[in-house]
């Protein structure tokens, strides 16, 4: 009797044609999650065993698994030689600890085992009852729990209950590379880990602008890029020195305007980076009326800017929302760490909620904007997560 | 480099600690072990512990133990066990948080307010001593403003109110930087060696003989029992040798300190920046605002110039605002531009000099990029 985790795959078998591709590329992801470990990985109709692994690392490999998107669930199960003596045996070892109603459902895809399903199921639960009398009572129609019995073609059977929820999605790599401006707040990391969900691959651009922002902030920046690097199955972080330019707005512009002539910048080199390192879209964590930056025409104002799809997954999603899937996804303790971010300090009093593209226009045309651009691409820090 | 973060932590001094280690190389044995090596090495603790006790009343014994966090942690937990705990609201983190600790344990803790310089305010700590107190903890030197707080006087005033009470203070920014004796009226001080220029890894409980300790660390019954586990041998002798050399020195370098701290605040620009610390406060440290503006953004603008300096207490840094600062009575204004430049005997006048130029100019850049109408 050994251990083996199930691994379920959604999404990907509607994909026809396309449906090698897509589980060639989990079962990479799977294997690139799992370097660390020492398992072995064999491939079944619509699902994955995970098998041959050292117990003791049976909680990191479902710790790393939970974060592979494309996987729908998992299951912690027994793995036996075909034989109802010893298939009888994993099912009341399964049922160890547990409690109430149960039932047995036997699925039976190796056709020359001697028991049907049905009989196999009332041998089995007979058996489980009779281990543990009065623990236990069956109920077919809404039990406490099942007892999955799976008989395979080649000779060995499967024994769980019960499954653990995956991220679901489609796996990374799938849907293009996308380019995440991180700025460790609350917002983008989440906005991050739901396009990895639906198969992005992601690599973060940070604006850093030292001494406005210290190294602390950085840091936490970079933690919160190693905890969506598990996402992205690998993560390249770009760090964008950019107090030379929130100086320069500073200088010639219109107070009111500062933060919305920053969002124009952060978005074109946020592109320019996507375009030379092979990104497709850029993606923010912008939601709609949080922040003065995040009006339909400050949106307007710095989308204006770019070519590329910008990727807004937070969008309409209320602040309540977000911080709930940044727990999910352990962001958010390290989000809310106090270092000074530079808009606090470079913050007006009253910026322009609603800026018209005019004046926008007439305020940035105080900047050599190409240069200031170009100047930041020259001194991008590249740290590989 | 001119690092004016003393209160954080001190360079270790390097003659001293050459020495430490030429002593520690030869001399690695277990104290415990019966030996000649272990023995001696044992002996050489003691003769360590007979040194630093000579400042102390009579009545005291130390017990060595891992940072001036479980020397506090020691002595609330030994000594605070029903009834109510009286502390101030200007405690370091370590004081603080074991007292929040002591609700879930049965025991109510209770704070006395601070004054505008960080100081406890005598008469609210008074007011809050009951017949129900059994243990009193004060700071000797408040680690983000250095007030100072007579620690004696309040000890005595204390126990005039309820006799049965346990004093300890926290002594860790005062040992070895200004010049006390303890009254018989104080129970318990705790100290730590890296704030005066030995390693991190070592503090001290100096505590009455009479008073028992509960341990918080069991194992092999060092430290007579009341702190398990092998002594930090190098730390300890480290100690032993920069303890001596600071109080020697004490005088000497308390004046030192108390005019570079002058000709700091003389050179700071008073049209931005508001000093935090009151006039009798430790020369050590000083605590002060840029009004309005950023603290972080300061601290990291002087980096640039090589300085070192603190934004507040760094075991409380996840905090944005200070909590000391915020229970002296300060607005969100004061608490967001405050700094705290904490010197040590290695200090020069040259360093003070040249980083007060640096601050105001950075405070003024910063005040320029924060508010354009200046």
């Amino acid at each position: 009797m050994k251990k083996v985790i199930i691994v379920r795959v959604c999404e990907i078998f509607l994909k026809g044609k396309n449906r090698f591709y897509f589980v060639n590329l989990l079962e990479s992801n799977i294997k690139k999650a799992l370097i660390d470990v020492k398992f072995n990985i064999v491939k079944l109709q619509m699902r994955y065993l995970i098998e041959d692994f050292n117990e003791n690392d049976y909680d990191l490999i479902i710790s790393k698994l939970l974060k592979v998107s494309g996987i729908h669930t998992l299951s912690e199960a027994l793995c036996v030689e075909s034989d109802v003596d010893k298939i009888a045996e994993a099912a009341i070892k399964i049922c160890d600890g547990k409690g109430g109603t149960f039932k047995v459902e036997t699925n039976r895809a190796d056709k020359t085992f001697p028991m049907h399903s049905v009989e196999l199921s009332a041998e089995v639960g007979g058996r489980i009852l009779e281990t543990y009398p009065g623990k236990f009572s069956v109920d077919v129609k809404k039990p406490a729990f099942i007892v999955h019995v799976d008989i395979r073609e080649n000779g060995e059977t499967l024994v769980y209950s019960g499954v653990i929820k995956g991220v679901g999605g489609m796996p990374v790599g799938s849907s293009g590379k996308g380019f995440l401006m991180l700025s460790g707040g609350i917002d983008s990391p989440v906005a991050g880990y739901m396009m990895c969900k639906r198969g992005m691959k992601l690599a973060a651009v940070h604006f850093h602008s030292y001494p406005y922002t210290g190294e602390a902030a950085k840091e936490k920046v970079i933690t919160l890029g190693k905890k969506l690097a598990d996402y992205s199955s690998g993560m390249t972080l770009y760090v964008v020195k950019f107090t030379h330019i929130q100086e320069e707005i500073h200088q010639k512009c219109s107070e009111e305007f500062m933060i919305t002539m920053m969002r124009r910048f952060m978005m074109r080199i946020t592109e320019r980076l996507a375009e030379i390192h092979g990104g497709q879209a850029i993606i923010t964590g912008e939601s709609l009326g949080q922040v003065a930056s995040q009006t339909t025409e400050s949106i307007t104002s710095s989308n204006s800017v770019v070519k590329m799809p910008v990727f807004r997954p937070l969008i309409a999603f209320d602040k309540l929302e977000t911080i709930e899937i940044a727990n999910k996804i352990d962001t958010y303790e390290t989000s809310i760490l106090p270092y000074e971010d530079c808009c606090t300090v470079f913050l007006p009093k009253f910026p322009v909620i609603k800026p018209r593209m005019d004046k926008v226009l007439k305020e940035e045309s105080k900047l050599d904007v190409e240069e200031l651009v170009r100047s930041a691409m020259r001194e991008v820090e590249v740290i590989e997560l | 480099m001119i690092y004016l973060d003393n209160a954080a932590t001190t360079k270790p001094d390097e003659k001293v600690l050459a020495e430490a280690v030429e002593y520690y190389k030869e001399n690695f044995w277990n104290p415990s072990a019966l030996y000649a090596g272990g023995l001696a090495v044992k002996k050489r603790i003691s003769e360590i512990r007979d040194e630093i006790l000579k400042g102390f009343p009579s009545s005291f014994e130390t017990v060595f133990v891992s940072c001036g966090s479980e020397a506090d942690n020691l002595a609330i937990f030994s000594f605070a066990k029903r009834g109510n705990a009286v502390t101030t609201s200007g405690e370091h983190s370590a004081v603080y948080e074991s007292f929040c600790e002591l609700k879930k344990r049965g025991v109510e803790p209770r704070f006395a307010k601070l004054n505008a310089d960080g100081s406890v305010n005598v008469n609210d700590l008074l007011s809050l001593v009951d017949e129900k107190t059994t243990f009193v903890s004060v700071v000797h030197v408040n680690n983000e403003t250095g007030a100072v707080n007579d620690i004696n006087a309040i000890a005595d005033l204390v126990k005039k109110k309820n006799p049965s009470i346990i004093f300890h203070s926290d002594g860790v920014q005062a040992y070895g930087k200004i010049p006390y004796r303890l009254s018989d009226k104080i129970d318990a001080y705790s100290v730590s060696a890296h704030k005066i220029g030995g390693l991190k890894g070592v503090g001290v409980l100096f505590k009455k003989k009479n008073l028992v300790v509960t341990p918080i660390v069991f194992g092999g019954g060092q430290e007579g029992g009341k702190r398990s586990g092998t002594e930090n041998v190098l730390g300890i002798i480290d100690f032993g040798y920069v303890a001596k050399k600071h109080n020697v020195a004490l005088s000497e370098n308390f004046e030192k300190a108390q005019k570079i701290k002058r000709i700091l605040i003389d050179s700071l620009d008073s049209r931005f920046i508001r000093i935090i610390s009151g006039e009798n406060s430790s020369p050590y440290i000083l605590s002060f605002s840029a009004v309005g503006l950023r603290g972080e953004v300061i601290m990291h603008m002087l980096e640039e110039f090589g300085i070192v300096v603190g934004t507040g207490s760094a075991c409380s840094s996840r905090q944005r605002h200070s909590r000391v600062l915020k229970n002296c009575g300060y607005g969100a204004d004061v608490l967001d531009g405050a700094l705290r430049i904490s010197f040590s005997s290695e200090t020069t006048e040259s360093d003070v000099t040249y980083a007060a130029e640096k601050i105001n100019e950075c405070v003024k850049k910063l005040k320029g990029v924060m508010d354009r109408n200046i």
